[in-house]
């Protein structure tokens, strides 16, 4: 089993459903994105680089079987779980920051304060919570906690709470052209693995030799 | 104690506190008071690191030097080798003490090794060297002991002088291998990241020794000047000393442009993006890390600018301020070009960076930026200032309470 995704570039609206899904159902402090959408080619999102041009790409971590940021962690707080998903444990990251250095697609976030303190300086309202409300160890090791640590490294963790829960993650759920598709890789016959093969699926930096579990569908031509 | 030593010791002290003030500020605070960002994730601390590091070098390159090949005109630096080493490797751990988000979750390191990472194997080679460098220390001065306070200490053994001398040639080919051994792998924390082309070269390693022999002998150098002088009995050694460092920062000039000439002439579009970022973006801080160790280079090697004391103090501090700017150009080649750069489909010509959410809330910023203008905040220079004055508190009172400065017979 090695649990993988695959975003169809020509459903996605570019909405950024996914984005804000992410950032809430995984109580995101103030500053940080797991997930974003951008228009490759655009300064500005959602804006043409070239009329009839534009495609938009959500960038989350791509859970790399060969993941350098799995490689540099010095204390194995990064770590892979069974199914190949690349998690953090919040309870032993020391907050060096390497694998954020290590990773080459910018999807690690670092709580730079005490997140309590950011939600303030955002001017969030008084008292507003949000996101999946209770700690989930996989294995003894904490790897959602809704209120984070200040000094520790977060990004996606394939919402590994809610797998137990056998529910998608928050992005897929939340996809309102329903772009994302969740399965596993290793499985010739999945859906995920027909789609990658049968619409052309690309990795994100394939020269970098991560070999990325999150592939994308290339969009068509758009008509003029 | 020499009224100098005293001010020396009284403003590095100062230097220190502050430098300790503004840590503690940080810790209950966090690294929201560097100027860091998510794109940016390492600055000041890490450059310095690699800059004590490369310090550490000299010294016992130095006595290898002597005890392996025989350049008996050094021997009386020896003692200040082996001391700006550990000065220097001790400074190095503690100037990236304050880059650790979680220091008290340092433990892990010990608990929770994780072999693959070349951090865990700088820790433990940086310890090693400060450990070795120490035991050299110690048994250089060991026939210097009897006689003084510290006699206690000492080892009792029959000839000490010849116990010190045989034992500091038996432990020399362990040095030099330890020496070299500090700057490669420091090198490997950057030069294994293939994400990040500035530092994915073969070059970086081999680059990393030459940069450290060149300033670690000038620390030595400029040790040696204040505690010798330029007397005609050392200018043998100090011509032996500006050799090495002349021939050390050539090795490196040859290094690093060797590096830049094969991405320059192949063109790829990325590789010159990203060495624009320290020739164009970066480009006097450039200009200074090479032409002015350049210049200083080149008055060390003029036997009269070696008879003025003073000429000879600046021009090596400037070599030294050369390779820090130096190490800390380590980074916007780095930071400042993002790696997730992509053709987007269907467009010609086009290189187009992914921008990185910046981790902080700025209302006059963008949320995702591709570009932060890194410069070191007041909180981390203040750090930095204090583990530089901790090298330089260090060095003043080992002079001053250990027999290490012994004119030569």
């Amino acid at each position: 089993m090695r649990r993988g995704m695959v975003i169809d570039l020509e459903k996605c609206i570019g909405c950024s459903s996914c984005v804000v899904a992410c950032k809430q159902h995984n109580a995101q402090p103030a500053g940080n994105w797991w997930n974003r959408v951008v228009t490759p080619g655009s300064d500005r999102h959602l804006t043409a680089p070239t009329e009839g041009m534009e495609y938009f790409l959500p960038i989350h971590c791509q859970h790399c079987q060969n993941a350098p940021c799995e490689r540099v962690c010095p204390v194995g707080a990064t770590y892979r779980s069974n199914d190949g998903t690349i998690l953090v444990d919040f309870e032993r990251c020391i907050g060096c920051r390497y694998c954020m250095a290590a990773c080459p697609y910018g999807v690690r976030q670092f709580n730079w304060e005490d997140p309590k303190k950011g939600i303030k300086k955002y001017g969030y309202q008084e008292g507003y919570t949000y996101g999946y409300p209770y700690d989930y160890r996989l294995e003894g090791r904490l790897v959602y906690t809704p209120v984070r640590f200040k000094g520790v490294v977060e990004k996606c963790n394939f919402c590994v709470h809610y797998l137990v829960k056998g529910l998608d993650p928050a992005c897929v759920r939340g996809c309102p052209g329903n772009a994302r598709f969740v399965g596993d890789l290793d499985d010739p016959t999945s859906e995920v693995s027909r789609m990658i093969r049968n619409k052309n699926g690309f990795n994100l930096l394939r020269e970098k030799g991560t070999r990325p579990n999150v592939f994308y569908l290339p969009p068509k031509r758009k008509e003029v | 104690m020499s009224n100098i030593k005293k001010i020396g010791l009284l403003v590095t002290f100062l230097f220190m506190i502050a430098g300790l003030l503004a840590y503690g500020y940080q810790y209950k605070e966090g690294l929201v008071l560097t100027n860091m960002r998510n794109s940016y994730s390492w600055g000041l601390y890490v450059s310095s690191l690699a800059f004590f590091v490369g310090n550490a070098a000299g010294g016992l390159v130095l006595t290898s030097l002597i005890y392996l090949f025989g350049v008996t005109s050094l021997k009386p630096f020896a003692k200040i080798g082996a001391l700006t080493a550990f000065a220097n490797v001790t400074a190095a751990m503690i100037s990236i003490l304050p880059d650790i988000g979680q220091p008290i979750r340092l433990y892990n390191m010990i608990v929770h090794p994780q072999l693959l990472s070349p951090l865990v194997w700088d820790v433990v080679v940086l310890t090693l060297y400060a450990g070795l460098s120490l035991l050299y220390l110690y048994l250089l001065m060991l026939p210097d002991l009897f006689g003084t306070p510290l006699e206690q200490i000492a080892l009792k053994v029959d000839n000490p002088k010849e116990f010190s001398e045989k034992w500091a040639k038996r432990l020399a080919p362990f040095s030099l291998v330890a020496a070299v051994g500090i700057h490669v792998i420091t090198a490997w924390v950057f030069a294994t990241q293939g994400g990040r082309d500035w530092w994915h070269s073969a070059a970086l390693a081999p680059d990393f020794v030459a940069v450290a022999l060149a300033s670690g002998t000038a620390i030595v150098f400029v040790v040696a000047l204040l505690t010798y002088g330029i007397k005609e009995q050392y200018q043998q050694a100090y011509r032996i000393m500006a050799i090495f460092i002349a021939v050390a920062f050539f090795i490196h000039l040859f290094l690093m442009y060797n590096d830049f000439f094969i991405h320059i002439w192949y063109s790829a579009r990325d590789a010159v993006d990203t060495l624009s970022v320290t020739v164009k973006d970066y480009g006097l801080a450039h200009a200074f890390e090479v032409a002015v160790p350049l210049a200083m280079v080149i008055l060390l090697l003029s036997s009269r600018v070696r008879r003025k004391t003073g000429a000879m103090i600046i021009s090596c501090c400037l070599l030294i301020i050369g390779v820090f700017v130096h190490r800390f150009l380590l980074m916007p080649g780095s930071f400042d070009k993002i790696p997730l750069t992509i053709s987007p489909l269907g467009l010609q010509n086009v290189e187009w960076a992914a921008p990185i959410a910046s981790g902080r809330y700025d209302l006059a910023l963008d949320t995702f930026v591709t570009k932060w203008h890194y410069f070191p905040s007041g909180i981390e220079m203040a750090i930095f200032l204090g583990v530089v004055a901790y090298v330089g508190f260090l060095i003043i009172l080992a002079i001053e309470m250990l027999p290490i400065v012994r004119e030569a017979e």
